[in-house]
């Protein structure tokens, strides 16, 4: 406890770094996903092939790989990137990729129907993407997005690797002091009292994106059934973890 | 800029590299099985509702999904010693990894039960089966041909998770090619060497998933 009360601005620190970590990350996160999504949709071929080697690349390398790569790679390119700039850099480009997933399911989960009525009513291409498609597919995203921000939480725990002193950085730092100074390790109370931390701060997120997926399930079930569902059970491979 | 890539390197470093893949493909393999038992466990003890287990299980599984693998792995590492749980840098990356999958079994073992049809429940019994009889007779045999994809979709994230190990210093892939990059500082060619290595590893085994997706789909489907 007396560990906690000496060591409270350091850990607060941390814990806001953690958010702006995860806050930018999002952002960020966010307009790579609705381009590569968008373009994972569209009908060319090349784009489409462009669109899932990105995500598949950036699923299928662990993302501590990622995150070591950029920092340690970027000096190479000779763009030396601080640890906070490449951790951004890093969990915004998985992200994304992760993102770009959502938004392709949300778009396939428009009724083809929708689609091919605009078609007919002689709209542009990009006049049914904004007008047609974009807002029905937005409000099923929502829910995958919030579930994405808890796991940018958590993802931030692997900035602490490059040298980010978000929360569990300090972590690791204040048992080191303590160990010093006192010699007794306090591993097990730091470690511990980290871990119920994340739960409470995830457990809330995971809490808000359950209500958020049952709101609008609500919603959309008012909604007239589609006389022909295109999606593909499966089609949307489960949300990456961390 | 000066860096003069050299792939030969990769070729050079070959033994070392395939020395961490084995490390990899080992650890995540017995994580994996031991993952795939706590799922099967953990989905019994709910389906069946065993008081306090199964809330044990549910506080186990949101306990897991809400705090990050990292820092999961450092409390059984540096943390659990002080209790007098010390376990070896192996045993505590198991440990991790499967209790981290194991959380995530629990929910795909659970879905596939929950998708056996009533009928079956209400037939066993009807035929006097007890709750471990229907469980190990029916709900395993018909359910975890449900869930095996998703199953099979978590092994996927347990063998890229397995890179998390090389925080506490096992020798697997990442760490290998860390320990190049610290002492040679040929960052890139190593990246892309294992970059391709798990990018291969996370393929195939995909490709498998959905190979074995579409035959255990086949008595669904009707001639």
């Amino acid at each position: 406890m007396q560990l906690l009360l000496d060591n409270l601005g350091l850990f607060l620190s941390g814990l806001g770094w953690t958010f702006r970590l995860a806050v930018a990350t999002l952002l960020i996160a966010t307009v790579i996903s609705a381009i590569v999504g968008t373009l994972s949709v569209t009908r060319s071929r090349v784009v489409r092939l462009i669109a899932i080697v990105y995500v598949e690349v950036f699923r299928d390398i662990p993302l501590l790989v990622n995150t070591l790569f950029v920092y340690f790679g970027a000096p190479l390119l000779g763009v030396p990137l601080d640890p906070f700039s490449a951790a951004t850099v890093s969990f915004s480009l998985w992200g994304g990729a992760n993102g770009a997933e959502i938004v392709r399911g949300g778009f396939n989960a428009v009724p083809h129907h929708q689609r091919v009525s605009a078609v007919a009513l002689g709209l542009k291409p990009w006049e049914i993407y904004w007008y047609v498609l974009a807002p029905q597919a937005l409000l099923p995203m929502l829910p995958p997005f919030a579930g994405l921000f808890t796991l940018l939480v958590q993802a931030t725990s692997l900035a602490s690797l490059v040298g980010v002193t978000e929360f569990f950085q300090v972590g690791q730092i204040v048992i080191e002091r303590t160990t010093i100074t006192t010699g007794q390790s306090p591993a097990f109370f730091v470690y511990g009292g980290l871990l119920v931390t994340y739960y409470a701060i995830c457990s809330v997120l995971t809490t808000g994106t359950r209500w958020l997926e049952r709101h609008i399930a609500e919603r959309t079930a008012r909604l007239p059934k589609p006389a022909r569902q295109l999606i593909v059970p499966g089609d949307v491979r489960p949300q990456e973890s961390v | 800029m000066s860096y003069q890539s050299d792939f030969g390197y990769i070729w050079a470093n070959g033994p070392a590299l395939l020395g961490g893949l084995v490390t990899t493909i080992h650890v995540s393999v017995v994580s994996i099985l031991i993952a795939g038992a706590i799922g099967i466990v953990g989905a019994t003890l709910r389906v069946l509702e065993v008081p306090v287990l199964s809330q044990t299980v549910v506080f186990y599984v949101s306990f897991v999904r809400n705090t990050p693998l990292l820092v999961q792995l450092f409390f059984i590492f540096f943390g659990l010693p002080a209790i007098g749980l010390g376990l070896s840098i192996y045993g505590s990356g198991i440990l991790a990894l499967a209790l981290w999958g194991g959380a995530y079994n629990v929910e795909n073992v659970r879905g596939g039960f929950l998708a056996v049809p009533k009928g079956l429940r209400e037939a066993a019994r009807a035929l006097g089966l007890g709750p471990f009889h229907y469980v190990l007779l029916i709900a395993v045999p018909v359910g975890l041909r449900v869930s095996i994809p998703a199953m099979m979709n978590t092994a996927v994230s347990v063998l890229k998770n397995s890179a998390y190990l090389q925080a506490i210093g096992l020798g697997e892939l990442t760490f290998v090619a860390m320990e190049k990059v610290a002492k040679e500082f040929r960052t890139l060619e190593m990246f892309a060497a294992i970059g391709v290595l798990y990018l291969g590893l996370v393929l195939t085994l995909s490709w498998f998933v959905r190979q074995l997706e579409h035959r255990l789909q086949r008595p669904f489907r009707g001639r």
